[in-house]
């Protein structure tokens, strides 16, 4: 990491990685190793309450819960990682250039932008699936099109704020050339308050994935998502409150330590 | 009387002002002069008790004519001081932007100070206030009465706020750097309002300033203060005279008097047109309403009118002019920064270079000084093949220009934030001249500076341009920083070039009313 990036260690920051980084090491994990198989159906275990041999209990088919979230944990997180990096990618280039430029193209582009932000966006991913189709694929597609007009609109304020500033003003008397200005002189500026919008952005699209998989317009049973998970909970909610103990507690621990680990980051840069 | 006795200032564990003993008597302008970061402001914040809280008083105490404001280890007395501030002692700060409320009239904000301390009717606060306004030489009462500050100028809001700072009749004032904000022309209005009001009223003054000179002009006595201590103290003139500090002898000889540059080589200048490196004719300048929107309005607003002037090679033309007379509009033209021009400009120079006034916001903050150098030479060998330059040779270039800009090696691999303001104006002229441009603009590149970095720049400036043979473009409104620099001076004013010349010609035979008025009151 640059020098100038970490400044001091705080609390936010530490306990945020740290509930991360078990995350992520769940979510790996279930990728090649969960204690059952996510869709081995037990009707003899149907509802089993938290036991030694089931940490979580199990659900209405008599599969393991914990299985089962240790699998969700890993698409949620892979799903919102790759809404944002689609998102956040489309949101630097358009945003650098609108912002940069301005123009005919920031008008197109920043109209466009107030289009999409005009709809409720679970609604406008909901017309999205309807027109694509449901899956794991059009989720993110869905997703990353929402997610998108919140990057261009910070990622361009930022290069409108730098793009008169003396340093660049120098750039350009130097000769330096338009691209190698707007990524390598202007972009490692923005970069700090751009990582705050893509940690902001990661938690919204993990509840925006969760929500949809919970309105059964995510992804499809019997593929495990923690939003489906809390979702077929709901009905069970009295006979078997551990069903959704554990997917709901997965969501929390992610998103807490998400939002700790962006304001720890934000506080360093402070 | 006002005493403060061995005051010392922290923040946490960092002493900002270090056994401070100050006396102000009766009537008296006491000067307190220093560089920034010397104390000069927390000790007058402290005075006043509007210091943050974070500050604690570790020694000493502040007294008001035998009452104790505050002392060591005893918390701050809010109500006592709300009886005193505005009332028995009051304030002038150096940005009257920002200490008016932008959302009330300013009639209004100075009523609100009457309101608070005098049973008066309405009527009767209004009309003092509108005396007030006349007192401190404001025209048309009535209108600025009614006024929100962002529709007066700079040096009315100054005028205002000492308006608002005087209409108590206060024993003490405090005016902390009240007229670094604006023109050297307001300036001076600004120190003569001070000086009659202190006349008339009887009170006493506390003048915090950067600038000696300035301080000279005003106060009785004066405390040079550095790094938190009160080092010399005494009547103006036997400081300025006999200082006995070696660091109050760096500060007079610092503030730039009208010495005249010592230059090894002088130039013969030739009449002959080849020799010129910038020649500009007829040159309108206009800038578009609405910026660069695509809403944009079509209106053009013309800043600077039919400039005609030359550059020769080797030469340092000084342009003096009030902020807003249209300078940077034409330095960014000549740069072709800014197209919407008429007229023409011919620079034998394919890529000037400029130096700009801030050094805060004109190096790349996450870049290293290394790389700072650098990119200008990468750019170069991009446009202009024949000029490219191995990784190797910009490296050993960078080091040389490092050396040139008196900077040592170590430098090369910071990063702009841990300079200081003189340290980073230095990279900024060493950035604009590694390509070796012949013609550089410098837009009042000492302005940002205290008077011992001022000198320093000015003199590597002057030795750089000596070894690279460079022109220079100098822009300042401090016609002594312009004298000391420049071949010839050019005097602009609203947008027109009023007067152009040789320094020793015009400065002893000025043509021009305008010239003898910016003479005059520098």
């Amino acid at each position: 990491m640059k020098k100038h990036f970490v400044k001091k260690w705080n609390r936010y920051f530490i306990i945020g990685f740290i509930m991360t980084a078990v995350a992520i090491l769940i979510a790996v994990a279930g990728v090649f190793w969960t204690p059952y198989s996510t869709t081995a159906m037990s009707a003899s275990e149907k509802f089993a309450a938290p036991s030694l041999a089931h940490p979580f209990g199990t659900d209405n088919f008599g599969r393991d819960i914990l299985s089962r979230v240790m699998k969700g944990v890993g698409t949620t997180v892979l799903i919102s990682s790759l809404v944002v990096l689609i998102s956040g990618g489309i949101g630097i280039l358009a945003g650098a250039l609108t912002g940069y430029f301005g123009g005919i193209l920031d008008e197109v582009i920043m109209r466009f932008t107030d289009a999409v932000n005009g709809f409720p966006s679970i609604l406008l991913a909901l017309v999205v699936i309807s027109i694509l189709g449901t899956g794991r694929q059009n989720v993110i597609i869905s997703l990353a099109i929402v997610f998108v007009p919140s990057f261009v609109r910070i990622v361009r304020s930022e290069f409108i704020r730098l793009r008169d500033a003396d340093y660049i003003s120098r750039a350009r008397l130097m000769g330096v050339g338009r691209v190698r200005i707007l990524f390598v002189h202007i972009l490692p500026n923005i970069f700090s308050t751009f990582w705050v919008s893509v940690m902001i952005g990661f938690n919204n699209a993990i509840l925006a994935e969760s929500g949809m998989s919970y309105l059964g317009i995510g992804v499809q049973p019997p593929d495990a998502t923690l939003g489906k998970m809390l979702s077929d909970a709901q009905g069970y909610l009295m006979t078997a409150p551990w069903y959704a103990l554990a997917p709901g507690l997965a969501i929390v621990w992610i998103v807490l330590g998400f939002s700790l680990l962006s304001e720890g980051i934000r506080r360093m840069q402070a | 009387m006002i005493r403060i006795e061995d005051l010392t200032v922290a923040f946490g564990e960092t002493e900002a002002v270090k056994h401070v003993n100050l006396e102000l008597k009766p009537g008296e302008i006491l000067g307190v002069v220093g560089e920034s970061g010397s104390g000069k402001s927390v000790t007058a914040l402290t005075l006043m008790g509007l210091i943050s809280e974070e500050a604690r008083i570790t020694t000493g105490r502040i007294l008001f004519d035998d009452v104790v404001l505050a002392e060591a280890g005893r918390p701050k007395d809010k109500a006592l001081y709300r009886k005193y501030q505005g009332d028995r002692m009051s304030m002038i700060f150096q940005e009257p932007m920002t200490s008016l409320n932008p959302t009330w009239k300013v009639g209004r904000q100075v009523e609100e100070t009457l309101r608070l301390h005098r049973d008066l009717s309405k009527e009767e606060r209004r009309r003092q206030v509108l005396d007030a306004f006349t007192a401190v030489g404001l025209r048309d009462v009535e209108k600025v009465y009614g006024s929100y500050p962002h529709e007066l100028s700079g040096g009315m809001r100054q005028r205002v706020m000492i308006a608002m700072a005087v209409i108590l009749h206060p024993g003490l004032i405090v005016a902390d750097e009240p007229t670094t904000a604006l023109d050297v022309t307001i300036q001076n209005q600004i120190i003569e309002l001070l000086r009659k009001i202190n006349s008339e009223q009887k009170n006493t003054m506390l003048f915090i300033t950067h600038d000696l000179n300035l301080a000279r002009r005003i106060c009785q006595r004066i405390a040079v203060m550095k790094d938190g201590r009160v080092v010399e103290t005494g009547p103006t003139e036997e400081i300025f005279e006999t200082p006995r500090e070696a660091y109050t002898r760096r500060l007079i000889q610092a503030v730039p008097s009208r010495i005249k540059k010592t230059r090894k080589t002088e130039n013969a200048v030739s009449p002959d047109k080849a020799d010129n490196i910038l020649e500009v004719r007829d040159l309108n300048v206009y800038y578009r309403e609405g910026g660069n929107s695509l809403f944009a309005g079509k209106r053009k607003h013309c800043v600077v009118e039919n400039a005609t002037f030359d550059i020769k090679v080797g030469e340092i033309l000084g342009l003096v002019g009030e902020s807003g007379c249209g300078k940077t509009s034409l330095s960014k033209a000549i740069l072709r920064m800014n197209k919407n021009i008429q007229g023409s400009i011919v620079c034998r120079e394919p890529y000037p270079q400029m130096i700009f006034q801030d050094p805060y916001s004109s190096l790349n903050p996450v870049k290293t000084v290394g790389w700072l150098l650098k990119e200008p030479l990468r750019a170069l060998g991009r446009l202009d093949p024949s000029r490219e330059m191995t990784e190797a040779d910009m490296e050993a270039a960078a080091y040389d220009m490092l050396r040139k800009v008196g900077m040592e090696e170590s430098y090369f691999h910071r990063r702009p934030s841990q300079l200081s303001g003189g340290q980073r104006q230095r990279i900024s002229i060493g950035q604009a001249l590694i390509t070796r441009p012949r013609l550089v603009i410098a837009d009042e590149p000492v302005s940002a500076l205290d008077v011992t970095m001022q000198a320093q720049i000015m003199e590597l400036m002057l030795e750089l341009q000596e070894e690279l043979k460079l022109s220079y473009l100098f822009i300042s409104h401090d016609i002594n920083v312009i004298y000391r620099m420049s071949d010839r001076i050019m005097v602009m004013q609203r947008g027109r070039i009023v007067e152009i010349g040789d320094t020793e010609g015009v400065f002893r035979n000025p043509g021009q009313e305008y010239t003898k008025l910016l003479l005059k009151e520098s």
